[in-house]
């Protein structure tokens, strides 16, 4: 396994994460999408730390460890906000909520 | 050997619970394959010998956004989401577009064949060794990660907690 493999499945699981994230309509698929992306994110951490010059270091998992709180404190406050959403508009169809758009 | 079936074995787990859990109508089937899609990136975290970040995903993951997701999908829509609607937004085909040019632009450095780095082959990434990392040089950062989780639950019950508007009370049946 070299550290291109990695990337690879990185690139293809941050993609699948951002074509949903612009093709979904519902506000709970679009979060889905972005914990996706952030693990892909998280897995070229992890793989480049591997394969860096002196693991010993850790500055991967560390790192890592970082986002993945920041993305724990994200989904919260994000989850928080499409219930508070659903609660004014009685849906998360994301193309519902236009109030700031000029028509 | 086992390395490479294993790798190519948890790759197509991940990507195919992706795709499953963006392309799935049923969110709650969605959150199941974003479950699978954690796991499987757990495991792929233990092949590159990072066995504390691959607890730590299992733990937040699938224990707590999974659940925390089910438990949102649940308070709000209908379990099937947008059902005889159109699932896709407007404008999907920008999205797709943008999706594979970012693809291909993260594709850039394997198509110009840069030269891969031969992987360490002792590593000890004990626990004990993040612990210290941890108190000594990045204690900054901790502290201002616990406060940011300490704002994001405070900001979290309060945003969802709403304001008492006297429209509210009309409505409720």
């Amino acid at each position: 396994m070299t550290l291109h493999h990695y990337l690879i499945l990185a690139a293809v699981l941050f993609c699948v994460g951002l074509m949903g994230a612009f093709t979904r309509r519902n506000a709970i698929v679009v979060l889905f999408s972005v914990e996706i992306m952030l693990n892909a994110a998280n897995l070229n951490f992890i793989a480049f730390w591997r394969y860096s010059e002196n693991p010993a270091l850790l500055h991967g998992p560390l790192f890592t460890l970082f986002a993945i709180a920041v993305a724990a404190a994200e989904v919260a406050v994000g989850l928080a906000l499409v219930i508070a959403v659903y609660r004014h508009f009685k849906t998360v169809d994301l193309e519902a909520m236009d109030t700031l758009r000029e028509e | 050997m086992s390395e490479q079936i294993a790798f190519w074995m948890l790759s197509a787990i991940a990507v195919l619970g992706a795709l499953v859990a963006v392309r799935k109508r049923n969110l709650i089937h969605g959150v199941f394959a974003l479950m699978i899609f954690f796991a499987a990136l757990s495991v792929l975290f233990l092949l590159l010998l990072a066995e504390f970040i691959a607890a730590v995903q299992i733990l937040v993951y699938i224990g707590a956004v999974g659940i925390l997701l089910l438990f949102a999908i649940m308070l709000t829509e209908r379990v099937t989401g947008d059902d005889d609607r159109r699932m896709t937004s407007r404008g999907w085909f920008w999205g797709f577009a943008v999706a594979a040019a970012v693809f291909v632009i993260l594709l850039l450095p394997v198509i110009q064949q840069l030269p891969s780095p031969e992987a360490a082959q002792t590593i000890d990434p004990s626990v004990k060794e993040l612990g210290h990392k941890l108190m000594n040089p990045y204690v900054v950062t901790l502290e201002v990660l616990a406060l940011l989780l300490t704002a994001a639950l405070i900001g979290a019950v309060t945003a969802a907690q709403g304001v008492r508007m006297p429209k509210e009370e009309d409505s409720q049946e």
